[in-house]
């Protein structure tokens, strides 16, 4: 008896806790995956309150590597996420480059119905990787293109040194793959690693000379950097969209129609606006989400 | 008796097991490629790791210790709890904060990881030089007295060779936990092993990932048996203790 009463406490906290999944409308529950920098907090809070607007209840998983939230979306800890179409199509699916921003997504919608994902609403923001630099060093040393750079490096090696997060550094579309483009080779103690929210900044600090960046990063701006051109093309787009659990999207084939309208009203410029909030301004991601989201009639101001 | 014996070789020999199966499989599924496919990558940040570990735990030494037996005189004694105090809180601070907090002050790389390691490491050794002279028969100090001793010479003879055991126990501590907190260090853009375990995650590549995570083990393994050879060299016959295995 006295055994058994020690049960009741614990017996209380079941009940508690598997009470606390019960209480949603129909139990509608989605979780959001999402990438670790700016834009993609911004895309998965965006998604995550226009969802709850529609009485979803959401998880949100953000802040995860590229490759991490990818394995999440296989294995369904993950329903949804705001993915880029070179991102699918090089890195996860090994396939070569395709120049054609419609016709990458249509490549990658295709060969992931196989793994049961679903692709749809492509948006205009296209996060593609860039070099930067310094503008005054790109002026000094006249590198103005990738190609002057590479030129650059093969004369004076050792001289340059570059920052990079260790996603890009060892990425196939990342660093090995523009050095193998265009023919030059950082040595290996030139390429400092770090968070890749710090590679611009230290870049500013001139303790590097070339840093990477995104095309929608607001800091290449406020930093007077500028971006190498990618005359060889090598970048493919990387245009943002939605890649859905295919189940998921059978049961709630509403969130096509939720996230459509976010899709058609987002742009690049718009997504490097709104990153500009939040990395130069320092205001916090939830703010600037749902201010844009009032501000262009997705949700009514409480 | 025999059976703890049992027991204990029992629970040695499964982990050895463990530890062989570990490598049959990592070596089978070629996760340690990367060290010799990229071999120069590798010896750079190896080498980038050892000096982050080494500045930051010499630094901490030369602080920690002294500090340790300044507040141990009557003299300072009053200011202990503020000294402690102090000490505990670079150990309760987490290490990333204090690599984010020290970028705006001491910028990108090295000197920042340096710092914020530093920190980490001063208290276990300021803890152990303190409770270790604090330990000490306060007989044999009144004996050295009553020989007409001068304090430093009670301190060099009879205070640190007696609390040498307990000051290298803490060196150790740090020093281990350093090489295992070093791995942060990439986050600042200061290197070492921790780039490839980053980069293992950020790709979902378990070969940088243990190509980065073993060799860091191994280094606070060989660091905690150097310094145990240290310990024996260091540390008067009569303090030694046996250890109990």
């Amino acid at each position: 008896m006295i055994k058994s009463l020690k049960l009741i406490p614990l017996l209380i906290i079941t009940v508690i806790l598997s009470g606390c999944s019960g209480f949603g409308v129909a139990g509608k529950e989605v979780t959001v995956g999402g990438k670790n920098f700016t834009e993609q907090y911004l895309l998965s809070e965006m998604t995550a309150f226009l969802l709850v607007e529609e009485g979803f209840k959401v998880n949100q998983m953000n802040n995860l590597g590229s490759s991490v939230v990818r394995s999440a979306l296989e294995n369904g800890q993950v329903d949804m996420m705001w993915e880029y179409t070179g991102t699918a199509l090089i890195t996860y699916m090994g396939e070569e480059s395709i120049a054609d921003p419609e016709a990458a997504f249509q490549k990658v919608k295709e060969i992931d119905s196989e793994n049961d994902i679903h692709w749809m609403n492509m948006s205009g923001v296209n996060n593609t990787y860039a070099l930067v630099m310094r503008s005054e060093q790109s002026e000094e040393l006249g590198i103005k293109s990738i190609s002057d750079l590479s030129a650059y490096i093969n004369d004076n090696p050792g001289e340059l040194t570059m920052a990079a997060d260790a996603e890009f550094a060892n990425r196939s579309d990342g660093l090995p793959g523009v050095e193998e483009t265009y023919g030059f080779e950082f040595g290996s103690g030139q390429v400092r690693q770090m968070d890749l929210g710090l590679t611009q900044r230290t870049l500013n600090n001139e303790q590097v000379d070339v840093s990477v960046a995104f095309e929608t990063d607001a800091t290449v701006r406020s930093y007077d950097l500028v971006v190498l051109e990618d005359d060889k093309q090598f970048f493919p787009p990387y245009r943002a969209a939605v890649a859905i659990n295919q189940e998921v999207y059978e049961e709630y084939p509403e969130i096509e129609e939720i996230t459509a309208r976010l899709a058609e009203n987002l742009n690049s410029d718009i997504m490097r606006e709104l990153n500009y909030l939040v990395d130069v301004e320092g205001q916090s991601v939830s703010v600037v989400a749902y201010e844009w989201l009032v501000e262009n009639g997705f949700l009514e101001e409480e | 008796m025999n059976r703890k014996k049992l027991i204990g070789n029992m629970v040695r020999y499964s982990l050895y097991a463990l530890v062989a199966a570990f490598f049959i499989w990592a070596i089978s599924n070629n996760y340690f490629d990367y060290i010799f496919t990229q071999s120069e990558t590798f010896l750079v940040l190896l080498r980038q790791h050892i000096v982050l570990v080494l500045v930051s735990s010499l630094l901490a030494i030369l602080i920690a210790v002294p500090a340790g037996i300044l507040i141990t005189r009557p003299k300072f004694k009053k200011a202990e709890w503020l000294v402690s105090n102090v000490v505990n809180l670079g150990q309760t601070i987490p290490s990333l904060a204090v690599l984010a907090l020290m970028i705006s002050i001491l910028g990108i790389g090295f000197q920042t990881a340096v710092f914020a390691l530093f920190i980490y490491s001063i208290l276990p050794i300021f803890r152990n030089t303190v409770a270790g002279i604090d330990s000490i028969d306060k007989n044999m100090i009144d004996a050295a007295k009553g020989m007409g001793m001068k304090p430093h010479q009670i301190l060099f003879r009879i205070e640190l060779p007696n609390s040498a055991y307990s000051i290298l126990a803490g060196i150790r501590t740090a020093v281990v936990l350093n090489i295992g907190t070093a791995a942060l260090a990439y986050v600042v853009g200061a290197g070492g092993l921790g780039v490839w375990i980053f980069t293992g995650i950020n790709l979902f590549d378990n070969g940088f990932l243990i190509s980065g995570a073993i060799p860091v083990t191994l280094l606070a393994i060989l660091a905690d048996y150097i310094l145990r050879k240290v310990e024996y060299v260091v540390v008067p016959k009569g303090s030694r203790r046996i250890e109990k295995a």
